[in-house]
């Protein structure tokens, strides 16, 4: 290990940091959220959380693959998919704004999305 | 070295990269991002290049993607695959040519390991049309700190040894 190495592993450790920091500063400055399943970049579902949702069950079938979705109280998860290595179902729950389950054999993202408070909206256009 | 003896050595060096990497899909790896591998054919790829030079590596890594993907029966991660073992491979090339006094074989595997994601994150967020994937790449980073260590490490025995046998 030469001296750079070492400026190497701390530069990457760094940006990662920043990196991760921004996706959060991003997450918090959310308010109200949903779900956004989209299949191969086209918006095929928009699920908002709500009391009659928790436990439900939604079933995913496209020409791609076949995927099976949980919701839970303000998350959800993977529970059932025919892509060869179920990584989507071991990625467990996601609840978090901008938080991502990506299952590339079926071409399928879950999203969660933030919305902004209204407030928000408004300070940006008054000057 | 001769032309044939030349030939069989790649071919095994390929053949050695298939099996790694069907051996490390079999490996769970405790953690949470999914995706994350060992990226042991890695050593393979990165052992050619300093061992024998740009254009074998170049070989090696396009032919154990194909066989790869042909082994496991899933066209979409050839282009996973071959995208990232790539731009890892060019980055790998260029530091190790050109950066080879600053950086060792650790930083220049290390180097690899990050290109390697951001070639594979960059065919997923073009083929899913999603910027959002990109989330992904500070977590993928910090795990390729650790994974690229350990590769840059197996290569250095392994290439110290290598270069003794061929005498190169």
């Amino acid at each position: 290990m030469t001296k750079w190495d070492k400026y190497l592993i701390f530069f990457i450790i760094l940006s990662s940091i920043i990196g991760l920091s921004i996706v959060k500063s991003d997450i918090s400055k959310s308010d109200y959220k949903y779900i956004r399943i989209t299949v191969n970049g086209k918006v095929i579902k928009k699920i908002t959380f709500g009391k009659n949702m928790i436990g439900k069950t939604i079933d995913i079938r496209t020409k791609y693959g076949y995927n099976k979705i949980e919701i839970g109280e303000g998350k959800v998860r993977v529970i059932d998919a025919d892509c060869p290595d179920k990584l989507d179902v071991k990625q467990g729950w996601i609840s978090k704004p901008g938080e991502i389950i990506v299952c590339l054999p079926n071409k399928l993202t879950i999203e969660i999305v933030g919305e902004k408070k209204a407030n928000d909206k408004i300070d940006d256009v008054s000057y | 070295m001769n032309n044939i003896k030349k030939l069989i050595f790649l071919s095994l060096l390929v053949a050695l990269g298939l099996a790694l990497s069907i051996l490390e899909s079999l490996i769970p790896l405790p953690f949470i991002v999914p995706g994350a591998k060992l990226g042991l054919a890695n050593i393979v790829v990165l052992s050619t290049l300093i061992v024998f030079g740009y254009k074998e590596a170049l070989i090696v890594a396009i032919l154990r993607s194909i066989t790869f993907s042909l082994a496991t029966g899933s066209v979409t991660s050839l282009f996973y695959s071959l995208t990232g073992s790539l731009l890892s491979l060019v980055a790998m090339y260029f530091v190790y040519r050109f950066l080879s006094k600053m950086f060792s074989v650790i930083g220049v595997s290390i180097i690899g390991a990050v290109f390697h994601n951001i070639g594979q994150i960059s065919v997923a967020s073009i083929m899913m049309e999603n910027i959002k994937i990109f989330s992904y790449l500070p977590v993928m980073n910090l795990v390729s700190l650790f994974t690229g260590y350990f590769v840059g490490l197996s290569t250095f025995y392994t290439t110290k040894h290598l270069k003794k046998i061929f005498n190169l």
